[in-house]
């Protein structure tokens, strides 16, 4: 390199540390919310912070929590590469956990730890990506916009799940509504660490997924495909990349990912499926994606934010006088609105400039 | 001879980007007065000003020797300005008479379309604007009828100063000579005209006065009269330019005996816009083959059903033989394989990801190549490293291969899109408007490239809506009309007026 050369610091990074900026940003907004409604900020924060890290069962939680939303999160970020929104994460979760209890039901032969995971990680994958390929299928074939599609599909997931969970893998001794608890074989095993949290090895092994989801959707061919029909679909079809094939299997990878969730509800925590056990998790996706700025890396510090803010909702309704839980979403909103708001980081830059001029 | 409009010293920055700078020259009343320069020079940053559609940040317009602040385009309409916009503004379904006095209705509480037409027919008397169809749809009109529409609008609307940017990109040669026929009669009728173009014979042949910009700056105004091509496109690139190419352009001696590389026989395209009808013809190895029409006669079919036969599925018939093997169904990857490199025609919509860098578009269509991908993985530093020797053989700037597409000039971004239809080493070469919106400068570059893949024996089908361009480059020239070849001509033969007539449906 040429001396003259500045030292650059990569886009990726700057844009990371950009979003961090915004969401603190947006958390101060927050707290200053908190203010006026009565309530000290510095009690708020140290409410927040000590829920989510306070102790080793705490940081477990928000681990948990941060689970469910590294696999929202993804559902949302991937089909963004080829230029579709998928709000569709919320059924393609449900669906995954169905399929997740529905294994545990079906396997309850099956002696192996590591073939019951197998075959449970394999049924939640598969029953969320053909979840999640339907309105991909539709989208290639119809051009039926996908918005309205998945949000569509969400609510047929819902009735789909009631009426296996009712009907057909119905729990007899239990007179809540949920299925058959899965045997042993299917359960994981929370780490000691975390003073029963639930949940355990599952947290680094989607670490791990996500580092690799991410090479490939940089390197691999196909995650070249996506990202070329997502630019310009006219552009990659006259090249030979149809948008089809984009679309479909982005959104099958993506349904897959976001059924995953039935391995941190099903086989982690609940060991059965409970009907209405997500609190909208595959819509918090949206936001985690959207801080994340549709980055696959960016899906990790961004899901483990949210996390936090999930796992501290609770004790600000116990611990606090004046605000409740509902302070957390707010702060949700003002973080999405921080980092989104990257339109202002160019009028503050050229406002400096003009300045100094 | 009083001036009708004055630019002194006008500015215009966007952020830090200045656009006009200084920009001074003046236009006679009742005369036309041509503006060229290159893509991106200012040109209609200037008229934009003028119009009222951008502010000047300093300066002064003057207008009829008085100064005017000219606020937006309604405030310039009511000062006499009119402007043509290279895409017209019109409303397709509605007819020629709401078209004309939409937003100037004679009535107040009625339309008064009966005195409307009154006046504009007397309108086109005086200008000996041949026009009566004040009743037909828009969308029936061709092109050149649509353009008289909108100049009608303009002397409806009283003005004094036209403005015409790019008028000729759409015409044949009988519709321009039509139009700079009655631009004449406008100036004597005592109008003046300011005509926004880059085709310098076109500025030289009608224009009373040129002025050049060049990178925001006045370079300098001419009377045309006094000034000829080369000093014209000196002032507009800052050197020296060819236009007919003077390399090497070797003679195959056996061209005729050479067996085709690419053949079509009686391929239709079945389509509700433009039709493909029972069209054969072969190219062969070191020649080029022109493609030449009207816009919208089936050239854009042809180049659609040639590079992407797979996506036509039953619309499709007739037989495409590439080496004497079928591709009908084929799609852009196997077509590829076997031989074929492609410069799609609108290089924005068709040819570039404008948000990814110069790698990855190099990428495009070559993702599965043996050479760029293993394993299902991309080759990142290999196509890295092979875009940056193509930067350094085709000048390619800015010379980094990690600069966004989206932010290169017209010209560089062709040069990679031909790069990358040159890389794979094809032995048929699609290309079409290689020079659209593309500077002089560059023109020479790719026209260079062209002319020198034919000499190494490629068979290359040259699509472009500049007859000049095929008349210099090619060895024949299909002439399509109707969605079908209504004649085919050969070096020899080429006569622009012959050619022009076929274009537009007459008889060689």
């Amino acid at each position: 390199m040429k001396n003259s050369e500045k030292v650059r610091i990569p886009q990726s990074v700057r844009l990371f540390f950009r979003s961090l900026a915004g969401a603190a940003g947006g958390l101060a907004l927050g707290l200053l919310i908190c203010r006026v409604a009565g309530e000290s900020p510095g009690k708020v924060l140290s409410v927040l912070v000590n829920s989510s890290f306070g102790s080793g069962y705490d940081f477990g939680m928000t681990l948990f929590y941060t689970a469910y939303f590294i696999l929202a999160g993804l559902a949302v970020a991937i089909p963004f590469k080829s230029g579709l929104f998928n709000i569709g994460g919320e059924g393609q979760l449900t669906i995954g956990a169905l399929a997740a209890a529905w294994a545990g039901v079906v396997g309850a032969g099956i002696q192996s730890h590591t073939l019951a995971i197998l075959f449970a990680t394999a049924s939640a994958f598969v029953a969320g990506g053909l979840w999640g390929a339907i309105p991909g299928y539709l989208k290639a074939r119809r051009g039926s916009h996908e918005v309205i599609t998945t949000i569509m599909m969400n609510f047929i997931a819902a009735g789909v799940t009631s009426y296996f969970t009712l009907y057909s893998l119905k729990d007899p001794d239990s007179s809540q509504a949920e299925t058959i608890p899965i045997p042993e074989a299917f359960q994981l095993k929370p780490f000691a660490l975390f003073n029963g949290a639930p949940m355990g090895e599952l947290i680094i092994a989607l670490a791990v997924m996500t580092v690799v989801l991410h090479v490939i959707m940089r390197n691999s061919v196909w995650g070249y495909r996506l990202k070329a029909t997502g630019e310009n679909e006219s552009a990659a079809s006259t090249f030979g990349i149809p948008a089809p094939a984009s679309w479909l299997s982005s959104m099958f990878v993506a349904g897959g990912i976001a059924g995953l969730t039935g391995l941190v509800e099903v086989l982690g925590n609940s060991h059965r499926f409970k009907i209405g056990f997500s609190a909208d998790y595959g819509f918090v996706g949206i936001a985690v994606a959207l801080v994340a700025r549709g980055n696959i890396l960016g899906i990790l510090p961004s899901a483990f934010l949210f996390g936090v803010l999930q796992k501290g909702a609770g004790s600000l309704d116990l611990e606090t006088d004046k605000v409740t839980r509902d302070l957390t979403y707010i702060i949700q909103g003002l973080i999405i609105l921080g980092v989104a708001s990257d339109g202002l980081w160019d009028w503050f830059a050229g406002f400096w400039r003009r300045r100094n001029a | 001879m009083m001036n009708a409009i004055e630019f002194r010293k006008v500015t215009k920055r966007f952020g830090g980007f200045t656009a006009n700078r200084d920009l001074s020259f003046s236009v006679k009343k009742g005369s036309i007065h041509g503006l060229i320069g290159e893509n991106g020079a200012g040109k209609s940053t200037a008229m934009k000003v003028l119009f009222g559609i951008h502010p000047a940040d300093s300066g002064e317009i003057l207008i009829e020797n008085r100064p005017v602040r000219i606020a937006n385009p309604v405030h310039a309409m009511r000062l006499g300005i009119g402007m043509v916009h290279q895409h017209f503004m019109l409303a397709g379904p509605e007819t020629v008479l709401d078209n004309i006095i939409l937003g100037h209705e004679p009535g107040r509480m009625f339309v008064g379309r009966a005195r409307a037409e009154a006046e504009l027919t007397a309108i086109a008397k005086t200008y000996g604007l041949d026009f009566d169809r004040w009743d037909r749809p828009v969308s029936e009109l061709s092109v050149g009828e649509q353009q008289r529409v909108e100049i009608l609008k303009l002397l409806y609307q009283k003005s004094q100063v036209l403005i015409l940017d790019e008028p000729t990109a759409v015409l044949t040669p009988q519709e321009v000579k039509d139009l700079f026929g009655n631009l004449v009669k406008l100036k004597e009728e005592g109008k003046t005209i300011i005509l926004i173009s880059h085709k310098l014979k076109e500025v030289l042949g009608y224009c009373d006065e040129i002025t050049v910009i060049r990178r925001g700056e006045t370079v300098g105004s001419r009377s045309a009269s006094e000034t000829d091509e080369s000093e014209l496109a000196r002032m507009m690139v800052g050197r020296e330019v060819s236009f007919t190419y003077q390399g090497d352009r070797k003679v195959f001696a056996n061209a005729g005996d050479m067996k085709p590389v690419m053949r079509v026989e009686r391929l239709s395209i079945a389509s509700s816009t433009e039709p493909l009808r029972d069209v054969s013809f072969d190219l062969k190895p070191g020649e080029i083959l022109g493609v030449a029409g009207v816009q919208g006669n089936g050239q854009s079919t042809l180049l659609r059903a040639l590079s992407h036969p797979a996506r036509h599925g039953r619309s499709w018939s007739g037989e495409y033989l590439l080496n004497g093997r079928s591709h009908s169904d084929s799609d852009p990857i196997a077509l590829r394989n076997a031989g074929v490199g492609l410069v799609p025609e609108d290089r924005l919509t068709e040819g570039l990801l404008l948000n990814q860098d110069m790698t990855e578009n190099f990428l495009l269509g070559q993702h599965e190549d043996p050479r760029y991908s293993k394993n299902g993985f991309l080759l990142r530093a290999k196509a890295r490293a092979v875009t940056e020797s193509k930067i350094k053989e085709f000048d390619i700037r800015p010379p980094h291969p990690t600069v966004w597409t989206g932010r290169m000039s017209g010209g560089n971004q062709q040069k990679l899109v031909i790069a990358r239809a040159l890389d794979p080493g094809p032995s048929v070469l699609y290309v079409a408007h290689p020079t659209r919106g593309v500077d002089v400068g560059a023109i020479e570059k790719i026209h260079d490239a062209i002319i020198q893949e034919r000499n190494r024996g490629k068979a290359i089908l040259l699509f472009s809506s500049e007859l000049d361009e095929l008349i210099d480059l090619c060895d024949r020239m299909l002439v399509f009309y109707n969605g079908m070849v209504r004649a085919q001509f050969t070096r020899s033969e080429f006569d622009p007026w012959a050619i022009g007539r076929v274009m537009g449906g007459g008889d060689r």
